[in-house]
């Protein structure tokens, strides 16, 4: 019998809080169709007591609406349409700090579940998801197109206000500084280390071959072609490398 | 005669138990209070290394060794099963945090290695292990996580060759506490899933990344903090400053031991073998005090979506649940960390609590680089203290250090590494080991 079908609390008791289904139910079930298809599900989720340890070892819990223990709950008892509520707000609660799933004595990772629903947020586009994920579009771009999440020109007193008047304590131009740290690979600016072109082609085609990119366009089609852009032109760039590269062999062979 | 009564009424007896019965009767409260028990009271965990042999045995993967040539150290982990740490010939997997913004984290690390004479290459054929990205934004999936690792891991089995030296020369060593969390993680459903496998596979054959038709999974996944753990007696022997009178706080990385905890380094003469050995043993060794406080198990409010687009949660959770405590409880001088994010997180987040009446002054350093500062290394060449935010001057003063003196003399070399005179960790021209600009050793001069 698949999950689908098993939605055991949704059949015997019902949901005594909803007003009303918020999607017609056969897109609730796909939702967690696509949720539970992942072939990490079943290592994630073992069982589930209530116990709460994981609940009360959570920093989100103590800041945000958020219980990983009700998420395991959700997807324990196949909730549907608790399991769609909790993917508008609460799984962007998450730190993913993992502190649930060492201490969990059945051995299931709440935050583990959490990432499960929040691809599959992804996956079917939620707004919920894409406000979100606003804010992350610069970060995006840098590690889809270069393969590093972070940059040293991303540290800057405009993005991070909060974290004091100077980004570095010694007044001096970036690039300056940045020439200054005693591992080569480090003198850059715009990425966190010099990457070797063949290993962000390497990556796009990653990126491609896994679907990431079909997220992407999904969530933010702007960027996903400004990507596209970058991508093809260090795609051509590589090419030409080749060419000269066999160009000049050849060149010998005469 | 003296009184004595119990309040456990007139039906209680003594069961006048010899000492080592009494032992054996209440040996469940000590493991009620074995801190350790919180992780190992499980009735399933496997250790994947299992399957990884007997899939070598079967031929369908290829098992990149830690071999004699690393001169291992072994370890043991949370269930007390062996671990292999090499400790020379290692291939940086660096982190983009640690580059991008701390650097002086990976240079202190590579300066501790030079003075070890630790061969090591670190080169620009690598990619972040994109798992920042992943558990903050959900972009990205099992299988963009394994192509990646193992991409990674396949350019350090071959970048040897790039010096006319065999693959497998050299082993990764990551450096990154989220990279080394995610890469188990990933290893571990690898060898599970033989869908996952395949899928990948033709991937990587894709991208001319397998070893005789064949993935390339790593013996063991190594973070740097269990190369220092195992090298710390090494490291402490190189101490040129006394640093007994510094009263230090750990903060282990969830990353490091709560994903995958059961390969995690606990060890019976660090903490009573109760916790994360890592970098307590290092502070240890290096002869600190390492002062204990009530959130040590809490994370450090990172939370990989939060420090970048919610930072009201992370800075609140930094000071309230650690920078404070640390200050409070423990008196400490220093917070000294194992992990990209944590660092990031605790160090800069002391600012702004100004703003809300919770003024906080506590330096943060990664081991290494403290360990670095003790072993004479420079506080801002090497160390590179100017890109914390937190006072490491503090610390500096405490420890005896001249920073201003240091400071003003790291301004002047400024001027001579605008004359492109800078002082190199290791030759510039290993750092590339394909692709534009590199020329293979048989044609160098």
């Amino acid at each position: 019998m698949s999950h689908a079908e098993s939605t055991r609390v949704q059949t015997v008791i019902g949901d005594p809080v909803a007003e009303g289904a918020p999607l017609p139910r056969a897109k609730l079930e796909e939702i967690f169709a696509d949720i539970q298809s992942d072939l990490r599900f079943d290592h994630e989720l073992n069982g589930c007591l209530n116990c709460g340890i994981c609940t009360a070892t959570c920093p989100a819990a103590h800041y945000y609406d958020f219980s990983p223990r009700e998420i395991v709950q959700l997807l324990w008892t196949e909730n549907l349409e608790g399991i769609y509520d909790a993917m508008q707000e609460k799984i962007w609660a998450c730190a993913q700090c993992y502190t649930c799933a060492a201490r969990c004595p059945f051995g299931n990772s709440p935050g583990g579940l959490v990432m499960l629903m929040r691809e599959t947020a992804i996956k079917h586009q939620m707004p919920s998801a894409k406000a979100v994920l606003r804010p992350f579009s610069r970060v995006m771009l840098k590690l889809i197109s270069t393969g590093n999440q972070l940059a040293p020109d991303m540290i800057t007193r405009d993005h991070f206000a909060d974290w004091g008047p100077n980004v570095s304590k010694i007044d001096a131009p970036l690039k300056l500084l940045r020439q200054a740290i005693p591992m080569p690979t480090l003198n850059t600016t715009a990425t966190a280390w010099e990457v070797n072109l063949k290993t962000s082609v390497e990556l796009y085609t990653i990126w491609e071959e896994t679907g990431v990119l079909k997220q992407l366009e999904g969530i933010d089609e702007n960027l996903f072609d400004v990507i596209n852009d970058i991508m093809d032109e260090k795609r051509e760039d590589w090419k030409d490398f080749l060419a000269d590269q066999q160009e000049s062999e050849g060149g010998k062979d005469d | 005669m003296t009184e004595r009564f119990t309040g456990h009424g007139a039906e209680w007896r003594d069961s006048n138990l010899s000492p080592s019965e009494a032992k054996i009767a209440t040996s469940w409260v000590e493991q009620k209070i074995d801190k350790r028990s919180m992780l190992t009271n499980k009735e399933r965990v496997e250790d994947v290394r299992d399957l990884m042999w007997q899939l070598e045995k079967d031929g369908e993967i290829v098992v990149h060794r830690v071999s004699d040539e690393h001169q291992p150290v072994m370890v043991k982990t949370l269930y007390g099963w062996d671990k292999k740490i090499p400790t020379r010939r290692l291939w940086h997997h660096k982190s983009c945090g640690q580059c991008g913004n701390i650097p002086g984290y990976p240079a202190s690390l590579l300066w501790l290695m030079n003075r070890l004479e630790v061969e090591y290459l670190d080169e620009t054929d690598q990619t972040s292990c994109t798992a920042w990205n992943y558990h903050g934004s959900g972009i990205g999936n099992l299988e963009s996580l394994a192509a990646v690792f193992l991409r990674n891991f396949h350019q350090a089995y071959v970048s040897a060759q790039a010096q006319g030296l065999p693959p497998a020369y050299y082993y990764p060593l990551v450096h990154c506490g989220t990279s080394f969390g995610n890469y188990k993680e990933v290893r571990g459903y690898l060898l599970r899933s033989a869908k996952l496998r395949e899928r990948v596979r033709q991937i990587l054959g894709k991208l001319g990344r397998l070893v005789d038709g064949k993935l390339l999974i790593p013996e063991e996944v190594v973070h740097y903090s269990e190369w220092l753990h195992v090298i710390r007696e090494r490291i402490a022997a190189m101490r040129e400053i006394d640093c007994s009178h510094i009263r230090a706080t750990v903060h282990p990385a969830c990353h490091v031991y709560k994903m995958v905890p059961e390969d995690a380094i606990y060890d019976d003469t660090v903490l009573g073998g109760n916790r994360l050995a890592v970098t307590t043993s290092v502070m240890q060794a290096l002869g600190t005090q390492v002062i204990d406080y009530s959130t040590w198990y809490d994370c450090c409010g990172f939370g990989f979506r939060h420090i970048i687009s919610e930072r009201e949660f992370t800075r609140s959770f930094a000071i309230d649940r650690k920078i404070r405590v640390a200050i409070d409880e423990a008196q400490a001088d220093v917070m000294v960390g194992h992990d990209t994010g944590c660092i990031t997180t605790l160090d800069k987040n002391q600012w702004i609590g100004k703003a809300a009446g919770k003024e906080v002054d506590l330096p943060v350093l990664a081991d290494c680089q403290f360990a670095a500062l003790v072993c004479g290394a420079h506080p801002y060449k090497i160390v590179q203290s100017h890109w914390h935010a937190s006072s490491t001057e503090t610390l500096m003063e405490k420890l005896g250090i001249d920073w201003e003196a240091k400071k003003a003399e790291f301004v002047g070399y400024l001027e001579e590494v605008k004359a492109g005179k800078q002082e190199n960790l290791y030759d510039p021209r290993r750092m590339l080991t394909s692709g534009p600009g590199f020329i293979p050793i048989s044609k160098r001069p």
